[in-house]
């Protein structure tokens, strides 16, 4: 069975009202799990300390952000990329960033402890938050803390990133690991923030070929994303065997997300949480956890990730969104929600580039195995 | 960008003197391609690899011996710039003369070299991503002010820009790539359409009002 982690306090990292980031996301997802009685109830974190954080984040930079949170001045936070747009300041943010790491922390607890071989938690998936600053919506960098804590104890940890945006912070922190194997597929950083994710970015050092960009065209579909876990998530995870799969589940590259380009449909998402729990049962030694991330669209990412938590805890998929939920929530924001938990087909209009977009991911992925094939031996 | 920002400084000199065998040598274990001449402190050539297999090949008239001097196959006088010279003209210069490095001389002293490689450096720096940031591309009247206006919305946003690429477009326009520190961008450039800007990237987005 599928455990679940969350805490009330995730809610403190709010980022206002205007910021797309919003902790009404997993409160909308739990209200739905609720009317369609299905929900159970999650397992509470603690949130770590600021200590713990230090095993990623710069001590200075974990006092700054400790500070402006508890509403203190702090004249250096814009160096540390704090009190700007994507990362306003808001009072309580550290507190309820340190809950997500908790979070997620607790979730790798469990799983090396043999407690659980699937987990969801209901937030973290800051995978731009850095060593010593933070960055797009991010503050502290759970999915770090989480692997650093499995590798020290002796593991081999895989890190897939599904997010439309590529997973720089988690793949900067351990680029030259080799107890780490990260994975990001993302619209290419031509385009999109942070406008890093490049084929030839493959690791340092006796971390080299352990770190894997596919970064797609813009307008990409959903078979290029599956093509992608087909050619290289499964063989390089078939080659890795690491002791767990840790994934960022951002539902932000869905075709209605405001903030990227990428067209999947819920049946896209479907397909895919099938195919990686699959590979993570047959090659990561059956033990996956799955974090939030990324995810704009208040009327697709709910469902978005409901699908998630449905496939893994083996329930059936139901076909229609409560009704009293859809209303709610449609009054609420003022947008109008499929009357399924499945998109309306067809979703978008036909992409004209259509088969010039396939091609080149095409090649974007022959390009990437040439380049680490060879070390897979 | 200045060529003393991106010059090898110190380079490594030869004699006139130099037999080709011990120039080849030089090449091969510092793994470098120009070899600047200098005789009493002054640069009076260049000698590089391919001169140098040149003239030795088989298949040349009259093949030079290992033991013959740089002296007589160097290229001379020497093209070269100044540290203060943008690198715009330095490659200008080697576009047009068809060479692949600069001697940099200052008060007629050799106080660097630069090669094609450390311009195709540069270009990675000027067009680079350093920091995390999202691709805005706009289109803007060639005229004053309208660089400052872009900005200034950006600025209001409080988001930072990071670079700033520009090229001149057909039609009198200019076209403005910027990387600035958002995920949200769409939000933006929205708000800079609605401007009256002609925005590029993000594609298909509807202007405000």
């Amino acid at each position: 069975m599928c455990k679940i982690i969350y805490h009330n306090k995730y809610g403190l990292y709010n980022l206002g009202n205007e910021h797309p980031f919003s902790p009404q996301r997993a409160e909308m997802l739990i209200e739905l799990l609720q009317e369609l009685k299905v929900f159970k109830e999650p397992l509470q974190p603690s949130a770590v300390n600021p200590e713990q954080l230090k095993l990623i984040h710069d001590k200075d930079y974990v006092n700054i952000v400790e500070n402006v949170s508890a509403g203190n001045e702090q004249g250096q936070a814009e160096k540390y990329n704090l009190g700007t747009a994507d990362n306003p300041i808001v009072k309580g943010m550290a507190e309820g960033a340190r809950y997500q790491v908790g979070g997620t922390l607790h979730g790798v607890q469990l799983l090396m402890e043999n407690k659980a071989n699937k987990v969801i938690t209901f937030g973290g998936g800051f995978h731009h938050a850095h060593k010593n600053s933070a960055a797009g919506f991010c503050v502290y960098n759970d999915l770090a803390v989480a692997i650093k804590e499995m590798t020290n104890q002796g593991m081999h940890v895989a890190y897939l990133d599904i997010d439309v945006h590529h997973g720089d912070g988690v793949q900067e922190l351990f680029y030259d690991d080799d107890k780490v194997m990260t994975i990001s597929i993302h619209e290419s950083g031509e385009f999109l923030f942070p406008g890093t994710g490049w084929i030839y970015e493959l690791g340092r050092g006796s971390g080299r070929s352990l770190k894997l960009n596919i970064p797609l065209e813009p307008f990409s579909e959903g078979d290029s994303y599956l093509l992608a876990i087909d050619k290289v998530v499964k063989p390089a995870l078939a080659w890795f065997r690491p002791d767990a799969l840790i994934v960022q589940a951002g539902a932000d590259a869905h075709f209605s997300d405001p903030l990227a380009d990428i067209l999947l449909t819920t049946y896209d998402y479907e397909k895919l949480f099938k195919e990686i729990i699959s590979i993570a049962q047959n090659s990561c030694n059956n033990k996956m956890l799955f974090t939030f991330g990324g995810g704009y669209s208040p009327t697709a990412t709910p469902r978005v990730w409901a699908l998630l938590y449905f496939i893994l805890s083996n329930i059936e998929i139901p076909k229609y969104l409560p009704k009293k939920w859809k209303n709610k929530w449609e009054k609420i924001l003022n947008m109008k929600f499929p009357d399924t938990l499945h998109d309306a087909l067809p979703a978008y209009d036909e992409i004209p580039r259509k088969q010039e977009i396939i091609n080149t991911n095409k090649d974007t992925i022959r390009r990437l195995m040439d380049s680490v094939s060879q070390h897979w031996l | 960008m200045l060529i003393r920002e991106i010059m090898h400084k110190n380079p490594i000199t030869i004699p006139p003197e130099t037999p080709l065998f011990e120039a080849y040598k030089i090449m091969q274990k510092k793994n470098i391609r120009h070899l600047p001449v200098l005789e009493n402190g002054k640069l009076i050539g260049i000698v590089t690899d391919r001169d140098l297999r040149l003239a030795t090949s088989q298949l040349a008239e009259k093949p030079f011996k290992p033991e013959d001097i740089v002296k007589k196959i160097m290229s001379s006088p020497v093209q070269t710039t100044a540290p203060s010279d943008p690198i715009e003209i330095a490659t200008k210069i080697m576009r047009e003369l068809k060479i692949s490095s600069l001697p940099v001389l200052e008060n007629e002293k050799l106080v660097g070299i630069i090669t094609g490689a450390d311009l195709l450096d540069a270009m990675l720096k000027l067009t680079g991503v350093h920091r995390p940031s999202g691709r805005l591309d706009v289109e803007l009247s060639n005229r004053s002010g309208e660089l400052a206006h872009l900005t200034n919305i950006i600025a209001n946003h409080k988001i930072n820009i990071h670079s700033i690429l520009t090229y001149p477009e057909e039609d009198n326009k200019i076209r403005v790539v910027l990387r600035i520190n958002t995920m949200e961008i769409k939000t933006l450039a929205k708000e800079i359409c609605g401007s009256g800007f002609v925005v590029i990237w993000p594609p298909h987005i509807s202007c405000a009002k």
